[in-house]
C-alpha cells in the first residue's frame, strides 16, 4: 500500500509536468507551422514582384 | 413664455423617466413582436415540447423510479430537461433574424441593443415556461408527483431558474448568431455557465416537485438565484450593444 | 517579451524548480496521514493559483479591449487563458491522482475539484469559441464579451459548489488550511518557478499571436499581388 503512495506520487509528478509539456510541444508546433508560412508567403511575394517586373 | 397647454417644462427627471419608458416600451414591442412570430409557426415551441414531453416519459419508462427515487431525482431531471428543451428556443433567438437581414434592420432600428435583447429574452422566457408548464403536467402524472400542493413556491423557483437560463442563453445566441456550428457551441458555452443557477434550482425543485416544503436551510439557494439572476440580468443590458453590434 | 527575457524565466524557473524538488522529496518528512503522496501538494495548488491568475489576467485584458479596441489585448487574453488552461488541467489530474490514493476513486465532486473543473470547461469554452470566428476584430470582441461573463461566473461556481458541498459532505480532497509552516513556505517556494514558466508560455504565445497578425498583413499583399 505504501509503496502504491510513493507509486503515485511519481505518477502525479509526472502527470503536472506531461500537461505543461504537451501545450509547450503545442507550442512549438505552432511556431514551427508559422515560420513555414511565412517563408511560403515570402516566397510567393518576391516571385510575383519579380514576375512584375 | 408659459408652455402650450398639455405639456410640461423638459427637467433632467422627467427626460429620464421618458427615457425608461421609451426603453421598456420598445422592449415590450420586440417581446410581443417575437411571441407574435413563435406563436404562428409555433416550430421552436413544438420542438422543445416535444423533446422534454419524450424525454419525461422516456426516463420514467426506462427507469421506472420509486416514490425515494423520484425525490432524488426529479429536481437534476427537470432542469436537465428544462434547460436541452430551452436551448432548441434560444437558438432561434436571434437566428429567426438571420433571412432577409431582419437583423441589419433591428440593429438599425431607432431602439437600443440593449432594449432588443431585453425584449427577446423576455419572449424566450415566457416560451420557455410555457414548455415547463406543460412539461410538469406531464411530470406530474407519469411520476406521480404531486407538485400542485407547492405550486407557488415551485412556480418562482422556475420562473427565476428559467430566468436565469434565458438571460445567459439570449445573450449568448446574440453573440454566436453568425457563427458555423452555431447550435452546437450555443449549449456547449451556455451551460457552464450557467451551472450555480442550474444547481441552486435543481437543490430547490427536489423537494417541491413532489410536493414537499422548503426547509429553511434551503433558502440559501434561492440568494444564490436571486443573486445570479440580478447580476447576469444587469450584465448582460451592459454588454448587449457589444455583443450584438461591436 | 524578448527572447533574452523568456530564456532568463526559464533558467530561473529550472533552478529553483531543482532546488524545490529536492526539498520536496528528499527534506520534507512524510505527512502523517497522508503518506507520501501528499507531497503532490507543492504542485496541485500552485498549479490552481497560477491559473487563476491567468484567469484574472485574461478578464482585465478582455475589459480593455472592449474599451480601447487594440487587438494587443486580445492577444494577451488569449494566451493568458490559454496558459491558465494548462495550469487548471494540471492541478485536475493531479488532484484526481492523489484522490485515487486517498479515497480509492478516481473522482469525486469535491467542492475544489468541481469548481477547477468547471472553470476548466468555460475557459475551453472561450477558446472553442475564438475558432469558430475568423474576422480577427469580430473575433476579439466575441471573445472579449465571452471572457467577461466566464470570468464574473468563477466566483460564483465557486461558491454555489462549496454550498453544495456543505450540504451533502463527500470525501474532500484536501482539508482545511491547517498545515505546518515549513509546508507553508515550500509551497509559495514553488509556486514562483511555476509562475515564471507561466510568463514565460504566456510569453511565447503572445509572440506567436503578433506574428500570426504580421502573416495576415503578408497573406493580404500576397493577394493583392
Amino acid at each position: 500500500m505504501d509503496e502504491r503512495n510513493f507509486l503515485y506520487m511519481f505518477y502525479g509528478f509526472l502527470a503536472a509536468w506531461l500537461i505543461l509539456a504537451v501545450y509547450v510541444a503545442a507550442l512549438v508546433g505552432r511556431e514551427r507551422r508559422l515560420q513555414r508560412e511565412m517563408e511560403n508567403l515570402r516566397r510567393m511575394i518576391e516571385e510575383r514582384q519579380k514576375e512584375a517586373s | 413664455m408659459t408652455a402650450p397647454a398639455g405639456t410640461q417644462p423638459d427637467t433632467a427627471p422627467r427626460v429620464a423617466a421618458r427615457a425608461r419608458r421609451g426603453f421598456l416600451r420598445s422592449a415590450l414591442t420586440i417581446a410581443a413582436k417575437d411571441l407574435r412570430a413563435e406563436l404562428r409557426t409555433k416550430e421552436a415551441l413544438n420542438a422543445s415540447l416535444a423533446f422534454s414531453v419524450v424525454i419525461l416519459l422516456l426516463f420514467s419508462f426506462a427507469f421506472d423510479p420509486t416514490v425515494e427515487e423520484t425525490r432524488a431525482l426529479a429536481g437534476g431531471l427537470l432542469w436537465l430537461v428544462f434547460a436541452f428543451a430551452g436551448a432548441l428556443i434560444l437558438n432561434r433567438s436571434f437566428a429567426r433574424e438571420l433571412p432577409n437581414d431582419c437583423l441589419d434592420a433591428l440593429i438599425a432600428a431607432p431602439i437600443s441593443a440593449s432594449a432588443l435583447y431585453l425584449g427577446k429574452a423576455l419572449a424566450n422566457w415566457l416560451l420557455l415556461m410555457a414548455v415547463e408548464a406543460v412539461s410538469l403536467a406531464v411530470f406530474g402524472v407519469f411520476y406521480n408527483a404531486p407538485w400542485t400542493r407547492q405550486w407557488w413556491p415551485l412556480a418562482g423557483v422556475v420562473a427565476l431558474g428559467t430566468w436565469a437560463l434565458t438571460v445567459v442563453g439570449t445573450l449568448f445566441s446574440a453573440l454566436t448568431v453568425n457563427l458555423r456550428l452555431r447550435e452546437l457551441m450555443l449549449p456547449l458555452l451556455v451551460y457552464p455557465v450557467l451551472i450555480p443557477a442550474l444547481l441552486a434550482a435543481i437543490q430547490l425543485c427536489g423537494p417541491l416537485a413532489l410536493g414537499e416544503p422548503l426547509a429553511s436551510d434551503m433558502m440559501v439557494w434561492v440568494r444564490l438565484l436571486v443573486g445570479f439572476d440580478l447580476i447576469f440580468t444587469v450584465l448582460a443590458l451592459m454588454l448587449a450593444e457589444t455583443a450584438l453590434v461591436g | 517579451m524578448r527572447e533574452k527575457m523568456l530564456i532568463v524565466f526559464c533558467v530561473l524557473a529550472a533552478i529553483l524548480l531543482a532546488y524545490n524538488l529536492y526539498v520536496i522529496l528528499l527534506v520534507l518528512p512524510d505527512e502523517a496521514a497522508q503518506g507520501p503522496i501528499f507531497r503532490i501538494i507543492f504542485f496541485h495548488v500552485p498549479a490552481a493559483w497560477t491559473a487563476f491568475l491567468g484567469f484574472l489576467a485574461a478578464a482585465v485584458a478582455s475589459v480593455l479591449y472592449l474599451v480601447r479596441k487594440d487587438l494587443r489585448y486580445d492577444a494577451f487574453a488569449v494566451a493568458v487563458t490559454e496558459v491558465g488552461l494548462a495550469f487548471a488541467a494540471a492541478n485536475l489530474v493531479t488532484g484526481m491522482i492523489w484522490a485515487r490514493i486517498i479515497w480509492g476513486i478516481w473522482w469525486t465532486w469535491d467542492a475544489r475539484l468541481t469548481s477547477m473543473l468547471v472553470c476548466w470547461l468555460l475557459y475551453a469554452g472561450y477558446l472553442m469559441l475564438r475558432h469558430a470566428v475568423e474576422e480577427p476584430t469580430q473575433r476579439a470582441r466575441i471573445a472579449a464579451v465571452f471572457s467577461i461573463f466566464a470570468s464574473v461566473d468563477v466566483p460564483i461556481v465557486f461558491f454555489s459548489i462549496r454550498w453544495w458541498r456543505t450540504q451533502h459532505p463527500q470525501p474532500v480532497v484536501w482539508g482545511g488550511g491547517s498545515m505546518d509552516p515549513a509546508y507553508w513556505n515550500t509551497l509559495f517556494l514553488n509556486w514562483v518557478p511555476l509562475l515564471l514558466l507561466g510568463l514565460a508560455m504566456a510569453g511565447i504565445r503572445l509572440r506567436q499571436e503578433r506574428r500570426r497578425r504580421e502573416l495576415e498583413a503578408l497573406r493580404r499583399m500576397a493577394h493583392a499581388l
